[in-house]
This record gives C-alpha cells, sequence and structure tokens, in this order.
C-alpha cells in the first residue's frame, strides 16, 4: 500500500509554492483539474474541485471528471498559483509589475484559452523567476495564436499522476458499459404501463 | 475440475460477491448525502465498482452451477432470501458516519486486495482473469480509503473521536474477514484461491500499522463478533427488503 502523508486536514500541501489554508474557512481550498486523452496530445483543463491538499485533489479529480470519457494521463494545481490575465487585460496594456524580481528561474506552465466555446490546453512552458516574469514570457513566445485568456503557473506545484496509475486510475473506465439514456425511454415505458397495466415487448 | 469442487468454489464466489454487493449498496446510500460533492461522487463510483465485482463473482459461480450468467446475477441479488445470503455481518451495518463508513471500506478494501492478489494466481483461468480486472479497481479504492483514514485519524480532535469510536465499533465485525470461508482448505489446497490463515496474517499485520500510524487504538479483541456466515443480521433483513422490494414487486415485468 502507498503510505500516505501524514497530513492533518488544514496542513500547507508539501509541493513547492503550497498555499497556506485559511483555517477560519470551512471550504477546502481549489485545485484546477487538467486532463490529457490521449498519450502525446496536450493537457486541458477540465474543471475544478476542492480537496483539504493536492493529493486528494487529484483522486477528486479522476472521481469526477474520468469516469467517462477516457484519460491517459491528469494533474491537479492550487487554483490560488494561477496567474490569469484576459485578451481584454493584454490590450489594453497590462504590464508585468518587477517581473525580474524573484528566486530562481524554474519552470512554469503556460495554457491559452483559444475558443471560446472550448477549455483553455497547455500551449507549452517558459522559464521565469516569477509567475508575472513567466506571463511576459509566455506572451513574447506564444504569439502564432490569438488566446483569450492565459494561464501560467509554476510546474512544480503541480501533481500528476504518473505512468504506474494508468492501470488503477484510467483503463477500469474503457471497460465499463455505460448506459445510454436513450435506451431507457422512461416516458414511453410509463404510458405503456399505464395504459395497458404492464409494458409491451 | 472435479465434479465435486464446482459447488465449493461457487459458493466461494457468490460469499465474496455477497460482501461486495451488500457493501457496494450501503455505499450507494451516501449518494446526495456525502459530506462534500466530491467524495460523494467518489463513494457513488466505489458503490458501483462494487456492485459490478459482485455481479462478475455472480457469473463465474452461475457458470461453475450450470446456471445462466445472463440471469443468476439478479436471481442471487434480488430473488434469494435474506438468511441464504453469505456477506460478513460488517457489510450490512448500517452506514453510520463517514468516519464509519470510511474505515469499513478501508478494512474492506484492504482484505479484498490481499485476496485478488491471490485469486490472480488462481488455478482456475476465469478467476484469475476476473480477480486482475477487479485489483485495478480496488487499488484505486484503497489509495483513496488509505489516503482519508489518517486525515480523519489524525485531522481535528472531532474527527480523531469519530476514527476510533468507529474503530471500536467496527473491530470486532471486521475480524470476520479473517474467518476461512466454507471449503476453502480445500480450494486453496487445489490452489484455486489462496489460504485464508496467510491472508488474515497480512492483513492484520497492515491493519496493525495502519491504525498507529493514523493514530488510532485497535481495541484487544481477538475473537470476531460472529464466525458462521450462514448467521445473518436484522441489518442485512432490513437493507434486503429495500433493495430486493421494486423487483419483487414486479418480478419480469420492469426492464433495467
Amino acid at each position: 500500500m502507498g503510505a500516505p502523508g501524514l497530513r492533518g486536514l488544514c496542513q500547507t500541501p508539501g509541493s513547492p509554492g503550497g498555499i497556506a489554508v485559511n483555517m477560519s474557512d470551512t471550504q477546502w481550498p481549489r485545485f484546477m483539474v487538467f486532463q490529457q486523452m490521449e498519450a502525446g496530445q496536450a493537457f486541458v483543463h477540465q474543471g475544478t474541485v476542492h480537496a483539504p491538499d493536492i493529493e486528494l485533489a487529484l483522486l477528486n479529480g479522476r472521481d469526477v471528471f474520468v469516469r467517462r470519457p477516457n484519460a491517459n494521463a491528469m494533474f491537479v494545481v492550487p487554483a490560488d498559483l494561477i496567474l490569469s490575465k484576459t485578451e481584454e487585460e493584454i490590450k489594453s496594456g497590462w504590464e508585468p509589475g518587477n517581473p525580474e524580481t524573484g528566486g530562481e528561474a524554474q519552470a512554469y506552465l503556460v495554457f491559452g484559452k483559444l475558443n471560446h466555446a472550448m477549455q483553455s490546453e497547455q500551449l507549452g512552458d517558459v522559464q521565469a523567476v516569477s509567475p508575472q516574469d513567466a506571463m511576459k514570457k509566455a506572451l513574447q513566445k506564444f504569439t502564432d495564436r490569438v488566446v483569450h485568456m492565459w494561464w501560467v503557473f509554476p510546474a512544480g506545484a503541480v501533481l500528476a499522476s504518473g505512468d504506474k496509475d494508468l492501470d488503477s486510475m484510467f483503463k477500469p473506465v474503457l471497460e465499463h458499459g455505460f448506459k445510454n439514456q436513450a435506451n431507457y425511454p422512461v416516458i414511453t415505458m410509463m404510458r405503456q404501463i399505464k395504459s395497458k397495466g404492464k409494458l409491451e415487448d | 475440475m472435479d465434479e465435486k469442487i464446482k459447488p465449493l468454489l461457487a459458493n466461494y464466489l457468490i460469499a465474496i460477491g455477497d460482501d461486495e454487493l451488500i457493501l457496494g449498496h450501503r455505499d450507494s446510500e451516501w449518494c446526495g448525502h456525502a459530506p462534500i460533492l466530491e467524495e460523494d461522487i467518489a463513494f457513488a463510483n466505489i458503490s458501483l465498482d462494487e456492485i459490478g465485482h459482485a455481479r462478475l463473482w455472480f457469473e463465474l459461480a452461475a457458470s461453475l452451477l450450470g446456471e445462466d450468467p445472463k440471469t443468476f446475477p439478479d436471481q442471487l441479488a434480488f430473488y434469494r432470501d435474506w438468511d441464504k445470503f453469505r456477506s460478513i455481518q460488517m457489510a450490512a451495518l448500517p452506514k453510520g458516519d463517514w468516519a464509519f463508513t470510511m474505515l469499513r471500506q478501508f478494512f474492506f478494501d484492504s482484505f479484498e486486495n490481499l485476496r485478488l492478489e491471490g485469486l490472480a494466481e488462481s488455478a482456475y483461468p476465469p478467476i484469475a482473469q476476473a480477480a486482475a480486472k477487479i485489483r485495478n479497481e480496488e487499488v484505486y479504492h484503497l489509495r483513496h480509503t488509505a489516503a482519508w483514514v489518517p486525515r480523519l485519524g489524525l485531522g481535528t480532535q472531532e474527527s480523531g473521536r469519530r476514527m476510533q469510536t468507529a474503530l471500536e465499533a467496527l473491530w470486532p465485525f471486521a475480524l470476520q474477514l479473517g474467518v476461512p470461508l466454507a471449503g476453502e482448505s480445500e480450494l486453496a489446497a487445489q490452489g484455486l484461491v489462496p489460504a485464508a490463515d496467510a491472508l488474515r496474517h497480512k492483513w492484520l499485520e497492515i491493519m496493525g500499522n495502519a491504525m498507529q500510524e493514523a493514530g488510532l487504538a485497535i481495541p484487544e479483541i481477538g475473537v470476531p463478533a460472529v464466525v458462521d456466515r450462514s448467521v445473518q443480521s436484522e441489518d442485512l433483513r432490513q437493507l434486503l427488503l429495500e433493495m430486493q422490494e421494486v423487483p419483487r414487486q414486479h418480478p419480469r415485468e420492469v426492464r433495467w
């Protein structure tokens, strides 16, 4: 059995850049969930889960989003660690304030919303010393597409599923025969029962 | 396979399938009532998985008994009287609070993972194949419950108190997991199922460590509250009254 870390419910996640949890807030912190459908494809934003820490956020992400459709990999990141800028903010002259201040350069993942009807997807990554710096570098690097909303966050703050998780987290769902609601014409069935006292064969 | 062995093996599979079915049904009672939405969905998933495992074991039992694997699982689940079930009594205990549910699931998942490791090596290939398939899901269930048990045990004073209370109520019933099933030694001798003693020892050792890590004290009880799986509880009778009510009122009338 994988020994879980013995963390209390409200402690700071151990990952780099982990967020402090407000003990007076009864709501758990939010984590963003990103999913890769097939090996080699870009990771796509799936949604949000609440969790007491990042390990349970990954499990919650799987339970909420992977039942269907299929997935090859998943990662979660504390929502508070995402720096987000919209196309409008950038156009109206957003400038990073002191982007060079920060620690050592580290990798930041860059996500962009390319279409209003679609979720953000991964564009790539940049090396930067701060979130502001990462945003600035992302704007300089990914110029070939119109991005409606930009997200950057430290790659080191992410908790991702590994290859060994494929069998237990993502494969079983492929073998489940999900019931299609179209096969359950409940209203028609109820009409038959009411008019004839039973279902027709 | 020896014709005399077939019914023994079928009864073994029905017993472990009953555990899955009854626990899965109890887990389903949290649907819409869990303390947080994400856990509500997680437990609904676990519940569906367990009931799916029951169906797999019942289908295998059907083929050993010469029954129709398509209809036999429903026969066992919905048209069998409560005193014919062979589930452990722990599975039918009312769902209690979240600590109780999580700890019961953890006890069950840990034991089941060990049993499935053994069944994946079964000399009867259909069992080995089913066990390998089920195990993928059980590894994940165990990861979920093994993550929650120490967090609840060490989380707050209240969560720790609830977990200790749950442990004291559950432990005598959990020990029934380690009681050999009818015919188990004969089946184990033929390499069809794992030996009960080895499973029990390994499970007790893992539980000892896990409870210690979660800051919980196992009560000093070595004897299961109930040994014989043919002894069933009022809790099970009540559970089945509800679970079997609709199919029994409308036998063969309703298509699922």
